[in-house]
């Protein structure tokens, strides 16, 4: 399925046509936004808690050279290597090199959006190395062949019925007329296919969701274990992730943790945490003979010292899609890009360009609860108005929203012109909505009055009231 | 120059903020007796709690255990562990456990926080085992449960960081189907804890 943020318009029309989808939406909040609620209530100091997370991740970003160095140089002490990626096809050949050294031909993989971002699985898949999700909800997209639809619930867009007919398709070794009606049979069946692959792979890829400096530890958090039998059962693992995932040590680490879970599933924690700090030690008996960390930036210090910085303090707990109306309402695949939602809108002008991604930081009713919930506080409608006005000024921003800002900017540097022109505005609506008191319709807005009338102006402008109680 | 060269320089070349270390995170206080504490919340995790007055009460717990879940009278435990040389009343083997075979593994820590069990890698505790079983039997001394994760990190520091470290909090689940809680997607489909009081 091709990814193509441009057609985001299009995309989210036909996403909120489509009655399969609304009703996988729809389980948004009862599913995230009341686990995520009634998690940061029950904690006994969330808030202090959100300050403490955002602190660690600046003061880490603040300090990113300094740590990345004591990283390698721990993890190269405990046996393991460190591999650094300018971009996407850095990563990519770097990995490949791994493989192809290790003599790899199968590849069980945990989940990792940094894998998604640099389109890792086509690029092995068309060198002959077979690369196998096995998270569940990664698994399933795998199978019908899409991108991700969200960021910690890739399969989140499909039903039940949808993840059936995906396993008939690609599970023909098994009865056709097997039942499958169940979630519990899906997943049982998901056990056994899986099971045969983790055992048969050659090497395992992993993503981070945190990197500890000073013990030279990736840190992933599952549900499923999915991640530990794709490190552990192979003789080579390697970890895939960018390089703004590093923290001064461990203790960080159990503080983002407690942050993560509640954000992203409402959970105190996850039914896994796993530290790996290396290759197996003299004596264990399983396992990776051989660790690999592949540190990717891919644009990341590009977003270093501008105003968009913060958007490196993101623990990728989906908190932000989960909250955000125009996420609700039309999925991840219609901004046609890895990260979707407020986040997506942060990141994505810079990773893909703004050319490509400028209509991501548009897709915004700036309500603001995407920063309210952010477990690290990152300043998200500050960050998307950041991109607006860099879109503005590259003159990507439509014509008309242009001449219509322009006409406006016009008149306020102007205030006689202003008041002038408010005065007529207020007086033509008012004619116009008649005796209903609303308008039902203005030239070339036939858009916005198609669900709703605007309640007219019934007197005098504001500065005239102003101006006269005085 | 190299991409790691590149990388660092790109970082060192921009306008740093001088933001300080923020001092240790003080986790709030759990309250409570640790032993209820851990069993409430792991058995909220779905994990099945039973306190033991001694150690040797674990093979009887564990036939037990067995026998509740309709499962073969059987346990897989791994060589070298201090386990091996309990009085079991099932049969044991050393061989790493299949999908639905049960596991009886040894966890040197306990988290009150969270209800969570925490296993540094050794040569008697291989990491996969919490993994591949159907069922993990997990046996924790009472004293070996800890208020927090932070408490736990800094005991295994103290002996040297291993491979692997596993937090394991209830058994495997996922959600990835309608949002809706299944376990067993990868990792054991039942997690029994058998704390020993003494």
């Amino acid at each position: 399925m091709k990814q193509d943020p441009l057609a985001f318009r299009e995309a989210a029309h036909k996403a909120m046509d489509d009655p399969r989808l609304k009703l996988a939406l729809g389980r948004i909040k009862s599913h995230f936004q009341l686990g995520r609620g009634f998690a940061a209530t029950h904690y006994p100091d969330f808030e202090r808690l959100r300050d403490r997370g955002a602190d660690i991740r600046a003061h880490a970003l603040a300090n990113l050279d300094t740590l990345l160095g004591t990283f390698e140089r721990s993890v190269i002490a405990r046996g393991g290597h460190v591999h650094w990626a300018r971009d996407a096809k850095e990563a990519r050949e770097i990995v490949l090199g791994i493989l192809n050294e290790s003599g790899a031909r199968t590849v069980t993989k945990g989940k990792s959006m940094v894998t998604e971002e640099i389109a890792l699985n086509p690029f092995l898949e068309a060198n002959g190395i077979v690369p196998i999700e096995t998270d569940l909800g990664e698994y399933i997209i795998q199978l019908r062949d899409e991108p991700p639809s969200h960021i910690i619930a890739p399969a989140f867009h499909l039903n039940k019925e949808d993840v059936a007919d995906a396993f008939r398709a690609a599970h023909t070794s098994l009865d056709p007329a097997r039942n499958l009606d169940e979630r519990t049979t899906l997943v049982l069946e998901a056990r056994q296919m899986l099971r045969e692959k983790f055992e048969a792979a050659d090497a395992g890829i992993t993503g981070a969701n945190f990197l500890a400096a000073q013990e030279g530890a990736a840190v992933i958090v599952t549900n499923e274990g999915n991640g530990d039998l794709t490190r552990l059962l192979p003789r080579t693992h390697i970890v895939v992730t960018g390089i703004e995932k590093v923290v001064p040590d461990l203790s960080d680490v159990a503080v983002l943790l407690r942050l993560l879970t509640r954000s992203a599933t409402g959970q105190a924690i996850t039914s896994y945490v796993s530290v790996m700090t290396g290759p197996r030690a003299a004596g264990e008996t399983d396992g990776p003979e051989h660790f690999h960390v592949v540190l990717v930036d891919n644009g990341r210090t590009r977003l270093m010292g501008t105003d968009a910085e913060d958007t490196l303090r993101c623990i990728r707990c989906s908190a932000c899609l989960n909250h955000c109306p125009i996420y609700a309402a039309v999925g991840g695949h219609a901004y046609g890009a890895t990260y979707p939602g407020p986040i997506g809108a942060a990141l994505n002008p810079n990773l893909l360009g703004l050319a490509a991604a400028h209509h991501h930081p548009n897709a915004s009713t700036f309500c603001g609860r995407c920063a309210e919930v952010c477990p690290v506080k990152i300043p998200l409608p500050k960050i998307m108005r950041y991109w607006r006005a860099r879109e503005v000024a590259a003159g990507l921003a439509p014509a008309s929203a242009r001449f219509g800002l322009g006409l406006w900017a016009f008149a306020a540097k102007r205030p006689a012109l202003y008041r002038f022109g408010a005065r007529m505005a207020t007086r033509l609506l008012k004619r116009l909505a008649g005796k209903r008191g609303a308008v039902k319709a203005l030239p070339l807005m036939g858009g916005w009055f198609a669900v709703r009338d605007l309640p007219a102006p019934q007197g005098k402008t504001f500065q005239e009231m102003w101006a006269e109680k005085k | 120059m190299s991409a790691r060269d590149d990388i660092l320089g790109a970082i060192r070349s921009c306008r740093r903020s001088a933001a300080v270390r923020p001092a240790a995170y003080d986790p709030p206080a759990n309250g409570g007796d640790a032993v209820e504490r851990f069993s409430a919340l792991a058995t909220r995790a779905a994990a099945e709690v039973r306190v033991l007055d001694s150690e040797a009460d674990i093979p009887a717990a564990v036939a037990e255990v067995l026998r509740a879940r309709n499962m073969p009278a059987r346990v897989h435990v791994p060589d070298g562990s201090t386990l091996k040389g309990a009085d079991w009343t099932v049969a044991c083997e050393p061989t790493p456990p299949g999908p639905d075979d049960a596991a009886v593994t040894r966890a040197p820590f306990g988290i009150a926080e969270t209800g969570t069990l925490a296993y540094p890698s050794a040569r008697a505790e291989p990491a996969s085992w919490h993994f591949r079983p159907g069922l993990e039997i997990a046996v924790l001394k009472a004293d070996d449960i800890l208020p927090h994760m932070e408490n736990v990190l800094a005991r295994v520091k103290a002996n040297g960081m291993p491979a692997t470290l596993n937090f394991v909090t209830g058994p495997s689940r996922t959600g990835d189907i309608e949002q809706t809680l299944e376990l067993g997607a990868h990792g054991p489909k039942a997690l029994a804890i058998l704390v020993v009081r003494a």
